[in-house]
């Protein structure tokens, strides 16, 4: 039997866990008791991290499309097919990308960023669930100066006051939850905002109901309040800053509610206050301003800075930090740093021996339906992508796919060529979580078939277009990242495995605080007798590393199998009003489109709701137009 | 508490002593003719029960590992069935696992777990595949001198010293062991040299040590007999498993970490040739764990579940049955609860009537 200590691959709260295999195989998942996270505590998902590579099907041997169907062939004969597949791309001149993931590691990560860069020459590189989490972070950066938002996962235990923007915090990141109502437990404040009740909602003081995925309009009132009521204690910090006449300006003769008001002197009087912003709490296109307006607040009043008071953005998913951190996206380089930053391109020319592409590229969206070539690592398109399947359409029309993957998933079957690498448990590596802390995943179990670490298959590919990748060991990719990537250069040796990984953060590179007017909730108004809104939350069940084990994919709970075209959650009142039962079919109609449906009665949506699962946009998206939501008439079918 | 023993009554032959400077070389013994798992410093620092390669790193010291023991009986993921193609039909058998094995430095929380444990795979429908494995797993229990951070041992009759689940006794004498073998194969292997006869004053000394060991016990407690009163007569309002639904985080992780926790699921694992059927942990917190194929759940809500899993717990009806309440004091829960629906909060709440959070 082996034990090693790793870190759970789920939420970003990055728990520490001893994972367990018994003749090969992964069989077991505990707490690791002094992990300064979990501190012998783990969710549901925690406790079953074995099974994400068990239970799914799994990619055991290379294989290239040959016909029209997929032929098992020889790693050799594989990797020849794709240097030769994306280099008649190359010579032709059309467009090339390359999608690292937030399911990868960082080390996978960085070399796709290598591959993309520095061997194939484009700034073509992205991750999907970027696109719903770089507004919150560049929101909040745009205030304080720094590039990543402040405080730690743990000041949420010591909060004597926690406003919560959720999400379904408890579902999402229960580690998180769990320190939230350990601070509630102490006597701290809990204030939700949210458009259904939650776990946490119970939990809490007081609960702020907002319009559907409109966590957004409390904000300008929270503003004002501690703008008027001089409870701004920290306006000092801030009063000569000229944005401070326009943010009071703009926010002139706003009616701020009782509530509001009173939640808002909580916040400003408390010693020691969080802001946390869940998935799914503020629509996409609020989502930039309505992470800037809490910084602002955070700003006026004191707590910005502030030890103990922080601001978390909780990204939904595994490596999404680090995956951002080490370059994975077309507007920045390694660290996050500007495309025109001359000391980091000389240190890439210098460490990679060839001229880095240093170009803006395309966003995962215009790759996808624009690239010819595309290699794809660790990316389950419909899952990831908010066209849904509409991606896989998109990606019919490339010339040559290839997929990195463990798992045979809809993108894998989709591509020319695929290469099966290790999945969680099966090889080593680093994640960050979501407040930035380094953390160690290795290898308990090996690879099923031929897979391979994905870091090895990669530096392969980048060193068959030109640039060497002579890494012995995994540590001798970590030091060329230590030297690429600023974040991991503040990792000290025999950090990783003494103190519980590495929590870094860059000191501020900006201008200080920054405060403007704030422009919240005057687009996608919304009318009609009942509001249809997606349910944000990142789906589980589309995600292939747990897909298949029902406890991970929590099934049970998104009704996924019952329902597998898609269902409306409503209120038992408005079932009532209607005549429906659960199970029987309504008709949602809005300006959009139409779109029949199972109900599902819920005592968590308010009446005059209706939340469609993101997880079935592919089907029920139409009613939406696109959009978080619309004004919908609903009748039975 | 019980009375103390009648040193006079018992059989002297029973206790053996032990040098320290000879553990070494007896634990190296028993790896020669079985595997042995104890207690010793893992990764990150975390005390864990593991085979032991090196008889010196066993840990004897204060503290239990935070798993306890039971995956040595109980794996999370135990294969039990092989399911092979054969031709055009399939090939069916049983996997057993009859590892001779000693489990070392378990303590009496433990033990009592293990011995509830085995009573109940024992009882109604024995299971063979179970017995097969634990049958072959001798104990070899470290009484308890010092009262753990979080355990309640006495509160559920299971501790501070073994009554039940060992095999042999170790208590800490300072410079020596006191061996006690409590079964036949426990007394051989206690039998032999470097083990020689206890004299009177080391069994005086032992009765002493876990006279005061007793008393100095009580910083968590769970007082499950007021709790059993309550919840056996229905004087248990249903606002309160209400109160208490929103600090359960449904993580699982009471039962897993649960000594007496045995509830299981199956998944098959697919394999080259054919599949493995697999019993894997479950939880009664979950829930899917009572979700019925046609949709229908009996216990949707969470209030049901936690007030079943307490129910199970400390309820007359099955202190009858199992003839113990299915809590050995161990205080783990305290520590891994996501939420704060651990044992003693919860025994204080039913006992109170009345939930703080």
């Amino acid at each position: 039997m082996a034990t090693v200590l790793t870190t759970c691959p789920f939420c970003t709260c990055g728990c520490g866990l001893h994972l367990q295999a018994d003749h090969g195989h992964l069989t077991g998942s505990a707490p690791s008791e002094h992990h300064p996270v979990g501190q012998g505590k783990l969710c549901a998902r925690g406790w079953h991290a074995h099974e994400a590579p068990t239970w799914g099907p799994r990619l055991t041997r290379p294989l290239l499309r040959r016909g029209g169907e997929p032929v098992e062939v020889s790693w050799a004969e594989a990797i020849d097919a794709v240097v030769q597949g994306l280099s008649r791309i190359l010579a032709d001149g059309d467009p090339i990308g390359v999608l690292g993931s937030a399911r990868a590691t960082n080390e996978e990560n960085f070399l796709a960023v290598k591959l993309a860069r520095g061997a194939l020459r484009t700034g073509n590189v992205d991750f999907c669930l970027r696109a719903g989490l770089q507004p919150l972070i560049d929101g909040v950066a745009e205030v304080t100066g720094d590039p990543w938002p402040p405080g730690r996962l743990l000041d949420l235990e010591r909060s004597e006051f926690i406003l919560l923007f959720e999400g379904d915090l408890a579902e999402t990141h229960p580690r998180a939850a769990s320190l939230v109502a350990a601070a509630v437990k102490r006597g701290a404040r809990l204030v939700t905002v949210g458009w259904h009740q939650t776990q946490m909602s119970r939990l809490a003081a007081r609960h702020l109901p907002v319009d559907p995925g409109a966590g957004h309009q409390v904000i300008p009132g929270l503003l004002a309040a501690v703008l008027d009521g001089g409870s701004a204690d920290g306006a000092g910090a801030v009063a000569a800053d000229p944005g401070l006449a326009a943010l009071r300006a703009g926010l002139a003769g706003l009616a701020v509610g009782e509530p509001v008001r009173e939640v808002a002197a909580w916040y400003a009087s408390a010693a020691r206050a969080s802001i946390v912003v869940g998935e799914g709490a503020l629509l996409p296109d609020e989502a930039r301003d309505g992470a800037a307006a809490l910084a602002m607040l955070a700003a006026v009043t004191g707590h910005l800075g502030r030890a103990g008071s922080a601001i978390l953005i909780l990204p939904s998913r595994g490596n999404q930090r680090g995956a951002l951190e080490v370059g994975v996206r077309p507007d920045a380089l390694p660290g996050g740093v500007p495309l025109d930053d001359a000391a980091v391109i000389a240190k890439l020319r210098r460490t990679w021996s060839r001229e880095p592409s240093v170009v803006a590229g395309l966003d995962a969206e215009a790759m996808v339906a624009g690239c010819r070539g595309l290699v794809v690592v660790a990316e389950e398109l419909p899952a990831v992508l908010r066209a849904g399947g509409g991606g896989l359409d998109a990606l019919a029309s490339a010339s040559f796919v290839v997929v990195l993957d463990s798992f045979a998933t809809a993108t894998a079957r989709a591509a020319h060529a695929v290469l099966p690498v290790a999945a969680f448990g099966e090889t080593d590596g680093t994640t960050t979580s979501l407040d930035g802390r380094v953390q160690r995943v290795r290898e308990c179990a090996s690879p099923p078939g031929l897979a391979r670490p994905g870091w090895q298959v990669l530096a392969e590919l980048v060193t068959r277009f030109g640039l060497p990748c002579t890494y012995g060991s995994i540590g001798d990719l970590h030091r060329e990242m230590t030297d690429l990537v600023p974040l991991f250069g503040e990792i000290g040796e025999g950090q990783l495995d003494e103190s519980w990984g590495a929590l870094v953060s860059r000191p501020a590179t900006g201008p200080g605080v920054h405060l403007r007017t704030v422009d919240l909730g005057r687009r996608d108004p919304v009318e009609g007798p009942c509001v249809a809104v997606f349910d944000e939350a990142f789906d589980w069940g589309s995600d292939p590393s747990v897909a298949h084990a029902p406890t991970l994919c929590r099934d049970h709970v998104a009704r996924r199998k019952l329902f597998p075209t898609g269902f409306v959650e409503m209120n038992r009142a408005d079932a009532d009003r209607l005549g429906v039962r659960p199970g029987w079919a309504v008709r949602l109609t809005s300006k959009h489109g139409e779109v029949t449906v199972p109900v599902v009665v819920s005592g968590e949506v308010a009446p005059g709701m209706a939340r469609l699962p993101f997880s079935a946009r592919d089907r029920v998206g139409v009613v939406l137009g696109g959009r978080g939501r619309a004004g919908v008439r609903v009748e039975r079918a | 508490m019980r009375p103390a023993n009648d040193v006079q009554g018992r059989d002297p032959g029973a206790s053996r002593l032990l040098v320290k400077s000879d553990l070494v070389s007896w634990i190296r013994r028993l790896m020669d003719d079985a595997e042995v798992i104890a207690p010793a410093a893992g990764a990150g620092g975390d005390l864990m029960f593991g085979p032991v390669t090196d008889p010196a790193s066993v840990w004897l010291g204060p503290g239990n590992p935070l798993q306890p023991p039971k995956q040595f009986v109980l794996p999370q993921t135990d294969p039990i069935v092989r399911i092979e193609r054969n031709g055009g039909g399939v090939q069916v058998s049983s996997i057993s696992d009859e590892r001779a094995r000693v489990i070392f430095g378990m303590r009496s929380c433990d033990a009592r777990g293990m011995a509830y444990l085995r009573r109940m795979q024992a009882t109604d429908l024995p299971d063979d595949s179970y017995l097969r494995r634990a049958d072959r797993i001798a104990v070899v229990t470290l009484a308890c001198t010092t009262p753990c951070t979080l355990g309640f041992c006495v509160c559920c009759d299971a501790g501070p010293f073994a009554r039940d689940g060992h095999d042999v006794q170790l208590v800490d004498l300072g410079d020596r062991f006191l061996a006690e073998g409590a079964t036949e194969r426990g007394r051989a292997m206690v039998a032999d040299a470097p083990f020689r006869p206890a004299t009177q004053g080391d069994v005086v000394r032992r009765d002493e040590l876990e006279r005061e060991a007793e008393r100095h016990f009580g910083d968590e407690s769970a007082h499950l007999g007021a709790a059993m009163r309550r919840i056996s007569t229905r004087r248990v309002a249903e606002e309160l498993w209400e109160a208490m639904s929103p600090w359960c985080f449904e993580c699982g992780g009471c039962n897993f970490i649960c000594p007496t926790c045995y509830c299981f699921s199956v998944k098959d694992r697919c394999q080259d040739h054919g599949w493995e059927r697999c019993r894997t942990w479950d939880s009664c917190q979950y829930s899917a764990f009572t979700l019925e194929a046609s949709g229908h759940n009996p216990r949707e809500r969470r209030k049901e579940r936690i007030k079943r899993r307490f129910f199970h717990k400390v309820s007359a009806q099955y202190y009858q049955r199992d003839g113990a309440v299915g809590c050995v004091g161990c205080g783990r829960c305290v520590q891994t609860c996501l939420g704060t629906t651990d044992m003693p909060a919860v025994v204080a709440a039913i006992r109170k009537g009345v939930w703080h959070g």
